[in-house]
């Protein structure tokens, strides 16, 4: 179970399709490419998390650092399609009170619409 | 390290060894995921805390050398889930070195580190760490709930 982020236009910004594990040792690849995404001022960007089977302290932490950068920036970060398990985390951790996180890819692109 | 600590070999759900690398771990979930296939809601819990535990120990307590190994025992007896994590590093306790993290802060606030202990803490009911001579054991404990009855 590799990582992969299939990234593509979508409405005024872009998704990033996920999926697998996003932990210690691939999420150093993806931070490049996530903080790549807010080099644009105002930039909107929707992580579909529909088919990431997993998440560490790792993958939150490029998360978190996505969400700092998108702030910095005046951009957008939110994330849709949390599985049960990655979602548990993402409470336990306290992150979903502090990253926009909706429940599916409809409710995604209407958040980062307005 | 003697193995005197460590569950009975026939007890015994998983006993993996694997190199002390981060790439390494996505195999031992495959195992420990077919270990747990009896009981499949705690292989994500499990994963997890021994995750951040490896990782720790690899960047940590081995300084990121690749050519140790760490050793992978589960047990599971009277409701609770034992799992062991064996190493050869450096003394290290990952449990009582680990800064809190801080919940309540706002994106803006919030530091980058500090969670991945935290996590341990939560998902299991037990957690320690002792140097035996030869390297580190840490004992994870997790009391099973009764499985719900089929209806």
């Amino acid at each position: 179970m590799s990582f992969t982020a299939d990234i593509s236009p979508l409405d005024t910004g872009r998704i990033a399709i996920l999926s697998g594990r996003l932990d210690s040792a691939t999420s150093g690849g993806f931070e490049k490419r996530l903080l790549e995404l807010f080099e644009t001022p105002g930039a909107r960007v929707l992580l579909d998390f529909t088919a990431l089977d997993y998440i560490s302290s790792a993958g939150l932490r490029v998360i978190l650092m996505g969400a700092k950068r998108a702030k910095q920036t005046q951009g957008r970060l939110v994330l849709c399609g949390l599985r049960p398990d990655v979602r548990e985390v993402f409470e336990i951790s306290g992150f979903l009170k502090i990253i926009d996180v909706v429940t599916d890819l409809a409710a995604g692109r209407e958040r980062l619409a307005n | 390290m003697t193995d005197s600590a460590l569950p009975p070999a026939q007890a015994r759900l998983l006993d993996y060894r694997m190199p002390s690398r981060v790439e390494e771990i996505a195999r031992l979930a495959d195992a420990v995921e077919a270990a747990l296939s009896a009981r499949p809601e705690l292989a994500f819990p499990v994963n997890l805390c021994l995750e951040e535990l490896i990782t720790n120990t690899i960047l940590h307590g081995l300084g990121g050398e690749p050519d140790h190994e760490v050793r992978v025992v589960m047990s599971l007896a009277a409701g609770w889930l034992d799992i062991f994590v064996l190493d050869d590093a450096m003394p290290f306790d990952p449990f009582a070195q680990a800064p809190p993290p801080h919940l309540d802060d706002d994106v803006d606030e919030r530091p980058i580190g500090g969670l991945g202990v935290y996590m341990v803490r939560t998902l299991m009911d037990e957690t320690r760490a002792h140097y035996t001579g030869t390297g580190n054991l840490i004992h994870l404990r997790k009391q099973l709930q009764a499985l719900p009855p089929s209806s």
